[in-house]
C-alpha cells in the first residue's frame, strides 16, 4: 500500500496558511518546487531509467565474450515474475563500466571471461551453460568443493548484483524500494507482535 | 582605509553559522569566511536514484578518489588533493572533513544529545583525565536555546544520563526499531529514539521532514538542521552579515597589543592574499582546522603559553557491530524503513555512577539499532546460490535487514595523540598542513570489546541471525560498488603506516575534539569555559576544541551549546560587561 501522499491540493494549502510567517514564503516556494521535483519519484513513481544501456552498444568485451558474459548474468538473475538480469542490462553496464576503468580492473575481467572460456561456457547450450555455473558455484556452498572458475564466478556474481540491484528493475520492481519518495509521515510499526520479546 | 568589522567567524558549520548569527543579530557586523563554495538547497539538491545516474553513485572510476563522499555529495564534502594532511607511521585515523557553505551540516547524521553531568566531570569520578570547566547548569541554558531554534525531534525520558530537552515529537520507529526496543527494554537498558536535528512538524517556517531518507546528500527542503538552512536565513537577514565564499583562511594576524587584528586568507581561485581586521576573530573551521590556523600564526602556536595546543586530539572509538536479519520480518512487504535515516539509541548505562562502575574499563559508549528495507541490499552478493530462488531469498531478506552499531564510544584523551604543522607538505594554496599523531589506549580497546558483547546480546534478545559479509563493506575488485573503501578520505601519507600493532585498528566516529582544551587554570589548557583563548582575549575557539574529554554523546549540540555560550560572553564583553 502506498504511504499517504500529499497532494499539490494539500501542499499549497499548507504554503497558504504558512506564508502568514514571516519569511516562510521564499522556504515554501522552494519546497514546492522540490514536491514537484519527488512527485514522480514516489513508489511505482520512480523515474524511468535512462536510455544509456538500452542503446548501448558494447565496447570492451569482444562479441563472443559479451554474449557469453550476458548469458552468464541471465543464469544468475533470471527473468521470472520480477525482471532480471536481461532487462537490467547487467552485462551492459559491466562493460560501460570496463571501458573506463584501470588497467587492472580491465586485467581481472578479461582473465575471468578467460576462466569461462576455457570451461566450456561460451560453447555449451544452455544445458550446458546452467550444469556449468551449478559446478562454478558449489565452493560457496561445500568449503572442500573446487572449481577453476569459481574466481570468476564470484567476481561476475558480485557485479551482476550490484548492476541489477541498483538498477530500476531491480531495485523498484523486483525490490519494491520505497524511499526516495515524497511522504506526509513516516509509516510507523503498527504490529502488537514486533512490540514484545 | 580598510574596513574593520566587528568579528570575524572563521567557517560556516554548525558553530560559524551560530557565532554569525547571534553577533549578527545582536547588532554586529560580521563578515564570514568559507573555504569552500555556497549552495543552494532547493537548487542544488535533490532526490536522484542511483539508476539515473551513469556510474551508479560511485562515479567515473577512478574520479571520485580525490574526493570525499559518493558521486551524489561529494560535491559537498571535500577535494583532498587540494587539501592534504599527513599521519605519523602508527596512525590510522582517517580526518573526514567537509568544505563548503554549511560545512558539515550539510551531510551530518543529526544525532543531537545533551551531554549529562557524569560525563562534565567524569575525571572527578573516575580519575581519568581532567573535568570540564563548565557543568551541566552552565550547559543548560545554551542547549535549551540552541534546541529551541534548530528543532529537535525526540522522546522525552527522564534518564538522568541522557538529559531531556527542548523537543519537537519523535520521529516513529519502524519494525525493526520496535523489536529491537522491546529487546533493549526486556534486557532492562534504556532505550528511546534516536534524538535528531531534524522537523517532524514545521518550525521556525522550515517544513517538516518528508521521509525521503537523503539527509547525507543534503536536504533540499532545510528540514534538518543545517547553516544554510536554518542559522544563515537570519543573520543574512539582519544585513549585518557578510558572506566570502571560496577564501580560504591561512592565519590569524596580531597586533601589538596581544590581540588578534584580523586573518588573511587565500582566495581560492586566484589565490591573491587579502588581509581583513577585526575587533574579534571568531575560528570555527572545524576542530582541527582551528588548530591548525592557531599553529601556523604564531612560532610555538597562538594562544599556547600552557604548551598544550594541538594536544590530546580524541575521536569517539567506532567499528564493530552486528549486522543480520530479524526472522520475525522475513518475507514481509516492503516498507519505507529508511525514510527517516534515523534509529534507536541506548544511552550509556555503564560507569555513569558508582554504583555502575565497572573495574575493567572506565566511560562508555551509545548503542545505535535499526533495520529494514535500504536503498541496496549490500548483504545480497555474500548470500550463496543465484537463480529465481535466490533472488526470492534476497527480498525476503531484504525487508528483515538488521544491524546494531556503536554511536559514541568514548575515547581517553592522551597527551600524545597530537596535531602538529607538517613541516614539508602544503596544500593547494601554499599553507602547511597537519600531520596528525593518533593511537589508541587499552581501555579504546575494552570500550569497543564491551559494546561487541552487548551488541550481539541484543541482537540474540530481537531474535536475530547475524550473516556475514553485511553491513561494513561491499564487493571489491570493481568500482562502482556500494560500500566499497572510501579513498578520498585518505590524506598525503595518510595510513602509509603499518597501524598500531597487534591488533585491528579502530574505527572513527568523524567526531574529532580535543587540541585546544578548555581549563580552569591557564597552565591547564588553551580556552577559558567560554572558548575564549586565555592569553589572547579577541580570539575565541568555537569547535570540539575544548572538548577536555569525549563523553559518550555525539558532540554538535555540545559544540553549538558552547558557541552560544561563548557568544553571550563575547557580547557582555563587547558591552564592557566582562573582562
Amino acid at each position: 500500500m502506498l504511504p499517504n501522499l500529499p497532494t499539490r491540493r494539500d501542499l499549497l494549502d499548507l504554503a497558504a496558511r504558512a506564508a502568514a510567517l514571516p519569511g516562510a514564503a521564499a522556504f515554501f516556494s522552494a519546497w514546492l518546487q522540490a514536491a514537484d521535483d519527488h512527485s514522480h519519484t514516489s513508489n511505482s513513481k520512480a523515474p524511468p531509467e535512462p536510455p544509456l544501456l538500452r542503446n548501448y552498444k558494447p565496447q570492451f568485451f569482444a562479441p563472443e565474450d559479451f554474449a557469453a558474459l550476458q548469458a552468464f548474468t541471465e543464469i544468475l538473475i533470471p527473468t521470472d515474475d520480477t525482471p532480471g538480469a536481461r532487462e537490467a542490462h547487467c552485462a551492459h553496464y559491466m562493460d560501460f563500466v570496463l571501458q573506463s576503468s584501470p588497467p587492472p580492473t580491465q586485467t581481472q575481467w578479461r582473465n575471468a571471461l578467460s576462466s569461462l572460456k576455457e570451461a566450456g561456457f561460451h560453447a555449451a547450450d544452455a544445458a550446458g551453460r546452467a550444469g556449468l555455473v551449478a559446478a562454478m558455484s558449489k565452493p560457496e556452498r561445500d568449503r572442500n568443493a573446487t572449481h577453476p572458475a569459481f574466481a570468476a564466478y564470484r567476481l561476475i556474481k558480485q557485479q551482476n548484483t550490484f548492476a541489477f540491484y541498483t538498477s530500476r528493475a531491480g531495485m523498484i520492481e523486483a525490490l519494491d524500494y520505497k524511499g526516495n519518495s515524497f511522504n506526509e509521515t513516516f509509516p510507523a510499526c503498527n504490529h502488537p507482535e514486533h512490540h514484545v520479546v | 582605509m580598510a574596513k574593520t568589522y566587528d568579528a570575524i567567524v572563521v567557517g560556516s558549520g554548525a558553530c560559524g553559522g551560530w557565532a554569525a548569527m547571534e553577533l549578527s543579530k545582536a547588532g554586529m557586523k560580521v563578515l564570514m569566511l568559507e573555504a569552500g563554495s555556497r549552495v543552494e538547497p532547493a537548487k542544488d539538491f535533490h532526490h536522484t536514484f542511483l539508476y539515473e545516474m551513469d556510474y551508479r553513485g560511485q562515479g567515473k572510476p577512478g574520479a571520485m578518489r580525490r574526493y570525499s563522499g559518493s558521486e551524489r555529495n561529494y560535491r559537498i564534502m571535500l577535494d583532498n588533493e587540494e587539501n592534504p594532511y599527513t599521519t605519523s607511521p602508527e596512525t590510522t585515523y582517517r580526518w573526514g572533513r567537509s568544505r563548503v557553505l554549511g560545512g558539515r551540516t550539510l551531510h551530518w547524521a543529526r544525532a543531537s544529545d545533551r551531554m549529562g553531568e557524569y560525563e562534565f566531570k567524569a575525571a572527578s569520578r573516575d580519575g581519568y583525565g581532567m573535568d570540564w570547566a563548565v557543568n551541566y547548569a552552565d550547559m543548560k541554558p545554551y542547549y535549551d536555546r540552541v534546541e529551541s531554534f534548530i528543532g529537535i525531534s525526540a522522546a522525552m525520558e527522564g534518564f538522568d544520563q541522557f538529559p531531556d530537552g527542548v523537543f519537537l515529537p519523535p520521529m516513529p520507529l519502524n519494525c525493526a526499531e520496535a523489536i529491537f526496543t522491546a529487546a533493549s527494554k526486556s534486557l532492562g537498558w534504556p532505550t528511546t529514539h534516536r534524538r535528531l536535528a531534524q522537523l517532524t512538524r514545521m518550525h521556525n517556517n522550515r517544513p517538516p521532514c518528508h521521509y525521503c531518507g537523503n539527509c547525507v546528500n543534503g536536504c533540499d527542503v532545510g528540514a534538518m538542521f543545517s547553516t544554510v538552512a536554518v542559522t544563515l536565513p537570519p543573520a543574512l537577514k539582519t544585513g549585518n552579515l557578510e558572506v566570502r565564499t571560496d577564501t580560504v583562511a591561512a592565519r590569524v594576524r596580531m597586533n601589538n597589543e596581544n590581540r588578534a587584528q584580523g586573518v588573511t586568507y587565500i582566495e581560492r581561485y586566484t589565490k591573491k592574499s587579502v588581509d581583513v581586521d577585526a575587533k574579534y576573530v571568531i575560528l570555527a573551521a572545524s576542530t582541527l582546522e582551528n588548530t591548525r590556523l592557531m599553529l601556523l600564526s604564531d612560532k610555538g602556536g597562538l594562544g599556547n603559553s600552557s604548551g598544550t595546543l594541538g594536544h590530546y586530539m580524541m575521536d569517539q572509538v567506532g567499528g564493530g557491530g552486528v549486522s543480520g536479519i530479524l526472522p520475525k520480518l522475513k518475507g514481509g512487504p516492503s516498507r519505507l524503513d529508511d525514510g527517516k535515516s534515523a534509529w534507536i539509541t541506548i544511552p550509556s548505562f555503564q560507569n555513569i555512577d558508582k554504583k555502575t562502575q565497572r573495574k575493567d574499563f572506565i566511560r562508555g559508549y551509545v548503542i545505535n539499532a535499526t533495520g529494514g528495507q535500504t536503498e541496496y541490499p549490500q548483504f545480497a552478493a555474500s548470500v550463496p546460490g543465484y537463480g529465481s530462488e535466490w533472488k526470492k531469498e534476497i527480498k525476503s531478506r531484504y525487508v528483515a535487514q538488521a544491524r546494531v552499531w556503536i554511536a559514541g564510544g568514548e575515547m581517553l584523551s592522551q597527551k600524545d595523540n597530537r596535531v602538529e604543522i607538517d613541516p614539508e607538505v602544503k596544500d593547494a594554496w601554499g599553507i602547511p598542513v597537519l600531520k596528525i599523531h593518533f593511537t589508541h589506549s587499552d581501555n579504546d580497546y575494552k570500550i569497543i570489546a564491551d559494546f561487541q558483547e552487548k551488541a550481539e546480546e541484543l541482537f540474540r534478545k530481537a531474535g536475530g541471525e547475524v550473516m556475514q559479509g553485511m553491513g561494513r563493506g561491499g564487493p571489491t575488485g570493481f568500482p562502482g560498488a556500494p560500500g566499497s573503501p572510501d579513498a578520498g578520505t585518505r590524506g598525503r601519507n595518510a595510513g602509509g603506516g603499518g597501524g598500531e600493532t597487534g591488533r585491528r585498528p579502530l574505527g572513527g566516529s568523524i567526531h574529532e575534539v580535543g587540541t585546544a582544551r578548555m581549563s580552569v587554570d591557564p597552565r591547564e589548557g588553551v580556552l577559558t569555559s567560554y572558548c575564549r583563548t586565555h592569553d589572547i582575549p579577541n580570539l575565541y575557539v568555537f569547535g570540539g576544541n575544548a572538548f577536555p574529554s569525549t563523553g559518550d554523546k555525539h558532540p554538535t549540540l555540545t559544540m553549538m551549546a558552547l558557541t552560544a555560550r561563548g557568544c553571550t560572553h563575547l557580547l557582555d564583553q563587547a558591552k564592557g560587561k566582562k573582562a
